[in-house]
């Protein structure tokens, strides 16, 4: 695969440590385009040959992923869920996919179970296997801390588990560096019982376009269409909940609200970042070491504020939860279930949660971008588009002008390839099987 | 001038590069234009190595920018009997910016070795200008003097016409602390600084910038013996200025020495690494490699620089010696076979290693705000250093797989095809194309 691919998949087996790497066949990309179209593939292809319980976890990139294409930030983790038995795909956002997408490789495999705590450290087209033994017990917090410091780069991306995923709870999360991700299928449980404590990854590659002067030109059209769509200007997590039709958090946030973020080249910012612990509108570098927490998922927000918590209490249970390694949707909705509204007492009970949560869905995708939305099959569909291409999969549930006909021809544009409506269907059907 | 030879024999050089204490990134610039001229019978020579006897194994001697006074003292007056033998024998100087001043008359300890030329320079003054930019690089101290610096980035050069070095013609090469000079035969002159560019930048007035440079030269041509002296003022050799380039390997070609240096079987001595032991090696270098840009690129973001010795660091240089390895790997790992001498493949990695662990040193440093100087004096002698020997070990493989090839063998056995050689670009162009 010459063009907006690494060429590389990596198979990784933690019961020998053995890493084998196979080219990316263009005959697999022209059959699942990418992203969750090949990762479930890969994931069929290796669970017979595994030895846990769970099968294997594939990370990888959708085919537009990390191009000027707007949204183009999405990374896909595809394992079956402890919560619901199904084979299911997570979004890795922010700038985890991104930093994938330029790591050397295209799809990782990650077979098999350690026979002590390790980590992953994907750069450059190398992927090391390394011990975790001074990692484990620590929260994620603390890991990513660890693991920037000793490799010496703080954009090292880092999908870790905390101690949720350690004690191998079914509601453990793979988070994100330092902020919950979209894993509402405890994932986190199967790191634990992978003893893999994190994937640090860092992309410093680069990829090639085959197309590349027709391509910028169509992206350009695309973000002069999407900057003239008013509902794609919304920033910040309380302006995207309301624009989807959620409850407007505005009121609620707006005293603690310090900044958005946006993911990697995707024009809403989903993400707000509150000073829970500082002053918001603190106008110089804070000397607060944690002065607050970057909201990342609008479903637990929206659930703590009706079961009656404060926008702060609600960032100080939601912190707890990253650095524990623990669904903040299941927990906001466990809480409210047992009336509890302290954040202290709420974070006392994380160790003997369990499951089932109805936050977990009942999709193959997470309902992490069901925000407002029903989860039927237009919203799967739209969805599986995302996941297939890497795009952002709030943003593209927003973004309605961007066609699938438009983005089939962008993914042409870039591999010299050609993908018909047709496939797409037959990969989408795939992918929900 | 010598009368014009009407036809020459042309044979690939053997050229050793300057790479020891007081060098600066810039020797890079040597060897990647030499490696799109499709000369790769390069050696990369220390002080020590050049004290030895070394030079009697080359053609051309290639001294890049830096620090010349701390390349004077490290080769001492040693070193300097031994260049002084190598250039009267017949052999070639090409200095660039610090290695043109070296070879200058002075009367400066260590400098006074090496008054091979009696060019005087114009940048010299007892009282300092006022600085326009960049006040930390418009000077050095001269003992009780200055060399100031008057502009920096690409000037205009206006070529003599004279004989058998072309036509005369105007381009344009970059000046970076180079010297404008003035001598008493005008024939040893082959450019004249003539004018400024829109990429000039001046560190002092434009007035006393003009007094100093226009109408002086930027490159001569000194007889010694049976050998010369090639001498720039500005970096011809920078690869982003071909036509500087040309001019450069046009010269040289021409005043190779009659009598070419004795040429080693490539094999000799050599350990040859195939296969797995080939892929392992590599993996092991790439694996610091990669290390070490990552943290780096990181550095590149932080307001830190040094001062090793009369000239200033800043971060970015890092990873010009990390970035200009890691552009030839993977051609490497496509070579069939890696000539190594014993252990230098591990060397190689485990100076690679400490590469990694002085960077990610100054990172913890600027974490902690310690000093680090000491830290970047030692990184930067091991950036030498790995690149010097990987580039050994890359040429040595390269010239060994080209001297394979019918054409090449011939060229590397000392055979030679006669070609019409007239002054003009043309033949060295066709190299490079």
């Amino acid at each position: 695969m010459e063009y907006l691919a690494s060429d590389k998949i990596a198979i990784v087996d933690l019961n020998t440590g053995d890493i084998t790497e196979d080219e990316l066949d263009e005959d697999l990309v022209l059959d699942k385009i990418g992203g969750a179209g090949i990762t479930k593939h890969l994931y069929d292809q290796h669970s017979a040959a595994h030895d846990t319980e769970n099968g294997p976890i594939v990370l990888g990139t959708g085919l537009l992923t990390g191009t000027l294409v707007p949204g183009s930030s999405l990374g896909v983790m595809t394992a079956k869920s402890p919560s619901t038995g199904k084979v299911s795909h997570v979004p890795l956002s922010l700038d985890a996919g991104i930093e994938l997408k330029y790591s050397g490789f295209d799809y990782i495999v990650i077979k098999g179970s350690a026979d002590k705590p390790v980590y992953l450290w994907i750069h450059d087209g190398i992927l090391d296997i390394n011990d975790a033994g001074d990692l484990w017990g620590k929260d994620t917090w603390a890991a990513t801390d660890h693991i920037r410091d000793e490799m010496g780069d703080d954009l090292i991306q880092v999908l870790s588990i905390g101690q949720a995923g350690e004690n191998a709870s079914d509601l453990a999360q793979i988070g994100i560096n330092y902020w919950q991700s979209a894993d509402r299928f405890g994932f986190g449980k199967l790191c634990g019982e992978k003893n893999l404590k994190l994937i640090a990854i860092r992309g410093m590659g680069l990829l090639e376009i085959s197309e590349p002067e027709a391509f910028v030109e169509d992206c350009a059209e695309l973000i002069a269409a999407i900057r003239s769509n008013t509902t794609t200007q919304k920033q910040g997590i309380a302006a995207v909940s309301a624009a989807l039709g959620e409850e407007d958090l505005g009121d609620w946030l707006e005293p603690l609200t310090h900044r958005h973020m946006a993911c990697f080249n995707t024009p809403v910012a989903t993400n707000t970042f509150l000073f829970t612990d500082e002053d918001p509108a603190l106008l110089e570098e804070t000397t607060v070491t944690e002065p607050g927490f970057l909201f990342t998922d609008i479903f637990p927000l929206v659930v703590l504020k009706k079961a009656g918590l404060s926008a702060k209490d609600a960032g100080l249970v939601l912190k707890a939860c990253a650095k524990y390694g623990i669904d903040g949707a299941a927990v906001a909705e466990l809480s409210a279930t047992s009336g509890l509204t302290d954040p202290a007492e709420i974070e006392k009970t994380f160790p003997d949660l369990k499951g089932p949560v109805e936050s977990a869905g009942e999709s193959v995708f997470s309902p992490w971008a069901a925000v407002g939305q029903d989860i039927n099959a237009n919203w799967e569909r739209r969805q599986a588009v995302a996941y297939i291409l890497g795009l952002h999969p709030i943003w593209f549930q927003m973004a309605t002008d961007l066609t699938e006909e438009k983005l089939l021809d962008l993914a042409g544009l870039g591999t010299e390839m050609e993908f018909t409506p047709d496939t797409l269907d037959e990969v989408i059907a795939d992918i929900l099987a | 001038m010598e009368s014009r030879r009407q036809e020459t024999e042309f044979r690939i050089p053997k050229i050793g590069i300057y790479t020891g204490k007081g060098a600066s990134h810039s020797w890079l610039w040597f060897v990647e234009v030499f490696e799109r001229l499709g000369f790769y019978d390069l050696s990369f020579l220390t002080e020590a190595d050049l004290v030895k006897d070394s030079l009697e194994n080359v053609d051309v001697l290639a001294v890049s920018g830096g620090d010349t006074f701390a390349i004077a003292e490290a080769l001492g007056p040693q070193g300097a009997s031994r260049l002084k033998t190598f250039i009267t024998r017949g052999g070639l100087y090409l200095g660039s910016c610090a290695g043109a001043y070296l070879p200058l008359n002075s009367s400066k300890e260590h400098l006074n070795h090496f008054n091979f030329v009696p060019a005087k320079i114009t940048n010299l003054t007892k009282t300092l200008p006022e600085a326009h930019g960049m006040k930390e690089k418009f000077c050095t101290c001269y003992g009780c003097s200055f060399i100031f610096h008057p502009v920096r980035e690409a000037i205009e050069v206006t070529t003599s016409g004279l004989p058998p070095f072309g036509a005369s013609t105007t381009l344009t090469a970059p000046l970076y602390g180079g010297p404008p000079m003035t001598v008493t035969n005008p024939a040893t002159i082959l450019a004249t600084y003539t004018n400024f560019t829109d990429k000039t930048l001046f560190l002092v007035d434009r007035k006393l910038a003009e007094n100093t440079l226009l109408g002086n030269a930027a490159v001569i041509r000194e007889k010694m013996g049976h050998g010369h002296l090639h001498l720039y003022g500005p970096h011809f050799e920078h690869p982003h200025f071909r036509e500087a380039n040309l001019f450069l390997a046009n010269a040289m070609m021409w005043d190779l020495p009659s009598q070419a240096a004795p040429t080693a079987n490539p094999e000799d001595g050599m350990d040859i690494l195939s296969g797995s032991e080939k892929q392992r090696f590599i993996r092991d270098f790439k694996r610091e490699l990669s290390n070490s840009r990552i943290v780096a690129a990181g550095l590149e973001m932080l307001p830190l620089r040094w001062t090793i010795g009369s000239k200033i660091y800043e971060t970015g240089k890092i990873r010009v010696f990390l970035e200009a390895l890691w552009q030839r790997i993977r051609s490497f790992e496509k070579e069939r076979l890696i000539l190594v001498r014993a252990g230098q493949d591990d060397l190689l990695v485990q100076t690679a290693l400490h590469v990694t662990k002085s960077i990610r040193q100054i990172k913890k440093g600027w974490d902690q705000k310690a000093d680090t100087l000491k830290t970047a004096t030692l990184l930067f002698n091991l950036l030498n250093k790995t690149s010097a020997l990987f580039l050994e070990i890359y040429f040595r493989s390269k010239f060994f797989h080209a001297a394979s090839a019918k054409i090449a063998n011939a060229t590397a056995a000392g055979s030679v095809r006669k070609i019409q050689y007239e002054g003009s670009y043309g033949q060295i162009k066709k190299m490079v194309a």
